[in-house]
């Protein structure tokens, strides 16, 4: 089958354009200063977790931000440590409890294992990003709704 | 932590593998203490909350951290806190001796002990000497434990017979113990942490709680969780963290609450929400000069301090103040919480002042949940600088210099001739630096303290260290402090050694020794008596082994002061996580409300009244007439904004301890400045410019940071970044009575670097 010139051309710029067009969104998709990125070449970013997690975690941190911890600015490296893992808190997505979360809660980690009498992923009944004060009375915004942490 | 990210690596997948067959991983029991031989009870090395901690340690090294639960925090620490085990074995811990033997240009060299003491005793000598014991000069901290301040002090009032004794809470509570001293008689708040478990009404003013005092905060936070009644009421230029907790935030231009106070006064007497009862019974009313007045007096004087006229001066709406005013009087009880907002001032004391009035016109104070309650910046300003009076016009225990009753009575005590002690106050932390670069000063002793990085006017008042001899105890090669030191001795670090803390709400509490001193380190007691020693001062007035046994002559000397502490013995802090003052047998629990009967132990059974000011000889506190008053440099035309400096909850003062925690080093690397989006509109300015402040003193160059923190006018940056000393753009006014100088708030010009 021969295929007509203009056709040729019609699938050439379209595989040009395609293609510049996925680059394009590559590269915008995914600067430098994006997490994946950061995690490894930014030493600024490492610790500056909210400005990126907010974008590409949005539920995440937005759960956090009006959590107790986001309230109390107990902020993600307490727990989750670095990316780089050269910190004194490992590098986790899932702490672990008996190390991490006991620093500040082990007088409660300790009634909840007299209570239920195994010793229990807190996170499966306090998830730690959804905590949120009760009273309604903690969501005040800043004037612009914007928050410097 | 004691697992490598090897092991952690390995760990965390077999957890994930075991939670995929068998749903969520089981953890180690809490408080199995998987890894740690013992645990050592401790306070925390940073700020004045005093959070107890446990120390965990693992043969001879210390390797995890938690929250003491029988302490105020209840097992809770904030990021600071938690993360304080890296500090301990940072790279630059100094562990030798060193001294510069060519002048303050040449390099610091290793030397002995002995060689270093000798170094340093010798210009003291000469000194003392030459030109007298007034040449010579103690700069201590807030920092440094109970022991050794008392000791310090000790040697440098009755044994080198100077009163030039002073240190770093003259920068930043000196104005809430005169606040204190001149409204109650006596230093120290009558309340404690528990008044926020029993506040209805908390008015946050000149505190960035949340992110400087963080557990204190969410205790707050805490208490309107679980009753959502709660009022908070924040006042603070800048609009931090801490507001968002706030029912009511109130913005005003930075140096004007004491308009803001008056103002507050002036609408609880209109609304007839003032307690005639509590301050016909309990209140004398004084004028700015001291002169005894009357209510009407008062009422006269307020009469100029409408919400609509004070409106103008402080730019708070007149609604704003009178809601203010009517949460402040009508909550069944008020708590208030300032820091160095209120006391880094010109008029701190004044300001001070001005709150206690408040508590005092609506009877705010002495129950549950109601009081003046000052916060401290630092673990021991207050249990060690100010109860032991190791300031430049105090004496131990509520003494001061210029009462030759008090100076008598501590000649007598200390077991040297009546007049060893100079009548003159010595020089206050300002006028000390001042002297030292006239020469008048020829050799200090620097304990415990970073000033080439926390004085203000930087450029003018580090030519005293540049000019005079300085011998400086130091833990960190970092410290700015460093570059003027002629000796440096290495000090044992936090629970290297053992000693007393005493925090915001007077509580002692006891940091038991965990590990070895590193390398060459010594205690500080250890090298204060051994330079001492050097330096001529008469042994017998240092007879100590052990630094137990300075605590048990702090704890005699206390014995039927107003400041008893008799029964807080060694055995009971060792014990117990902290007691709080006044705590006069061994059986005594300590005092929660202090002046109330039935509680403080000091107001008699039998007193006819609930509650006696006993600090003042009829037993009642002051209201005073103060003025409002511009702080000293406001802006003007050529320096149109107001700049202010303070802390992120990252860093801790000059960060030579947080600044050694990755994580921590990486969430503020550097300083900035915070500008308001109105502001940087008009400027040009967007985030991440390099953008230039100019001052009558100096100029730098700061990252801008765009947010409504800062209200439009007001520019904030930390003052944490030894690369960025924004001390350098401040002056060095001082309060009149406290001579706490105005880091708050100075003129600047604000403009994006060409």
């Amino acid at each position: 089958m021969r295929i007509s010139q203009k056709t040729a051309f019609i699938v050439l710029a379209l595989i040009v354009l395609g293609g510049g067009g996925f680059f394009l969104y590559l590269d915008r998709a995914f600067p430098k200063n994006r997490c994946e990125g950061a995690h490894l070449t930014v030493p600024e970013a490492y610790a500056d977790c909210l400005s990126c997690h907010s974008k590409v975690t949005p539920k995440a941190a937005q759960d956090w931000q009006e959590s107790k911890h986001g309230v109390l600015l107990v902020k993600c490296v307490v727990c989750h440590g670095e990316p780089d893992g050269k910190g004194s808190i490992p590098f986790a997505v899932n702490p672990e409890p008996s190390k991490i979360c006991a620093a500040c809660h082990d007088p409660a980690m300790k009634v909840m294992t007299e209570k239920f009498g195994a010793p229990l992923e807190c996170n499966s009944c306090h998830p730690r990003h959804q905590n949120s004060m009760h009273s309604g009375a903690f969501q005040s915004k800043s004037q612009s709704g914007q928050s410097s942490f | 932590m004691t697992v490598s990210r090897r092991e952690f690596l390995k760990g965390s997948a077999a957890a994930i593998a075991l939670s995929m067959v068998s749903g969520p991983a089981f953890s180690a029991p809490a408080g199995k203490d998987e890894g740690v031989d013992k645990w050592v009870k401790g306070v925390c090395r940073y700020c004045g909350t005093g959070c107890g901690v446990l120390i965990g340690v693992k043969g001879d090294k210390a390797v995890s951290i938690k929250g003491d639960p029988n302490n105020h925090n209840a097992g809770l620490l904030c990021l600071k806190g938690s993360m304080l085990i890296p500090v301990i074995y940072a790279k630059d811990r100094i562990t030798e001796p060193m001294i510069r033997k060519g002048g303050k240009k040449s390099p610091l060299e290793k030397v002995s002990w002995d060689e270093a003491l000798e170094f340093a005793a010798k210009p003291f000598r000469e000194a003392l000497a030459t030109t007298g014991p007034n040449s010579i000069a103690y700069y201590g901290s807030g920092q440094a434990l109970t022991e050794e301040s008392y000791l310090a002090n000790k040697i440098w009032k009755a044994g080198f017979k100077t009163n030039n004794v002073d240190g770093n809470p003259r920068l930043c509570m000196a104005s809430a113990v005169a606040g204190y001293l001149t409204t109650f008689g006596k230093d120290e708040p009558m309340g404690t942490y528990n008044d926020i478990d029993a506040a209805n009404c908390f008015f946050i003013i000149g505190s960035n709680t949340s992110e400087a005092h963080p557990v204190l905060f969410r205790r707050i936070a805490k208490r309107k969780e679980t009753n959502p009644q709660v009022k908070v009421i924040v006042a603070d230029p800048r609009r931090t963290n801490t507001s968002r907790i706030a029912d009511l935030h109130i913005s005003f231009v930075a140096g004007t609450d004491l308009a803001l106070l008056n103002a507050m006064a002036h609408v609880i007497i209109r609304e007839e929400l003032d307690n005639q009862r509590f301050y016909n019974r309990y209140v004398n009313f004084v004028t700015n000069d001291g002169k005894p007045c009357t209510f009407e007096d008062y009422k006269t004087f307020l009469a100029d301090y409408t919400p609509e006229k004070v409106q103008e001066t402080t730019g708070v709406p007149a609604a704003d103040i009178v809601k203010a005013a009517k949460m402040f009087a009508e909550s069944s009880s008020t708590l208030s919480l300032w820091c160095m907002g209120i006391n880094q001032r010109t008029r701190g004391v004044w300001a001070n002042n001005l709150i206690h009035n408040l508590h005092l016109l609506t009877g705010q104070i002495g129950k549950p949940g109601a009081s003046p309650l000052s916060l401290t910046g630092q673990p021991n300003a207050c249990g060690g600088v100010r109860d032991t009076g190791s300031l430049a016009h105090l004496l131990p225990a509520g003494r001061m210099v210029a009462n030759e009753k008090h100076r008598n009575e501590m000649e007598d005590f200390w077991g040297v001739p009546r007049g060893s002690i100079q009548p003159k106050m010595g020089f206050h932390t300002v006028a000390l630096f001042e002297a030292m670069a006239k020469g008048d000063v020829k050799a200090t002793f620097i304990h415990c303290t970073n000033p080439a990085h926390t004085l203000p006017n930087l450029n003018k008042l580090t030519k005293g260290l540049e000019t005079a001899f300085v011998a400086q105890t130091e833990c960190f090669m970092d410290a700015e402090t460093l570059k003027y030191a002629d000796v440096v001795f290495p000090a044992a670090f936090w629970c290297e050694t053992e000693g007393v803390y005493g925090c915001t709400e007077r509580r002692y509490a006891l940091t038991e020794q965990a590990i070895k001193p590193m390398g060459n380190s010594r205690p500080a007691v250890q090298i204060l008596m051994d330079f001492a020693q050097k330096a001529g001062v008469d042994p017998k007035l240092y007879p100590y082994k052990t630094s137990a046994d300075i605590w048990e002559e702090w704890r005699t000397l206390s014995k039927g002061s107003q400041y008893d502490f008799w029964g807080i013995t060694r055995a009971r802090l060792k014990k117990e996580s902290g007691l709080k003052w006044p705590c006069p047998n061994e059986k005594h629990p300590g005092t929660n409300l202090r002046y109330v009967k039935g509680d403080d132990p000091l107001v008699p059974a039998d007193h006819p009244n609930p509650i006696s000011f006993y600090g003042r000889p009829d037993g009642k506190a002051n209201i005073f007439l103060r003025p409002y008053a511009p702080p000293f440099e406001p802006a003007e035309p050529d320096y149109p904004f107001i700049l202010t400096t303070g802390r992120v909850i990252d860093h801790w003062h000059t960060a030579t301890m947080t600044g050694k925690v990755p994580e921590l080093q990486k969430a503020f690397p550097s300083a900035f400045v915070e500008i308001n989006p109105e502001d940087a509109k008009k400027l040009g300015i967007s985030n991440g410019d390099s953008v230039t402040l100019e001052t009558k003193r100096d100029k730098m160059n700061f990252p801008a940071r765009i947010t409504d923190t800062c209200m439009a006018g007001l520019v904030f940056c930390p003052f944490f970044d030894k690369n960025l000393l924004v001390n350098r753009l401040f002056h060095d006014a001082t309060d009149g009575a406290s001579r706490e100088p105005e880091y708050k708030i100075c003129a600047t010009k604000v403009y994006k670097q060409a």
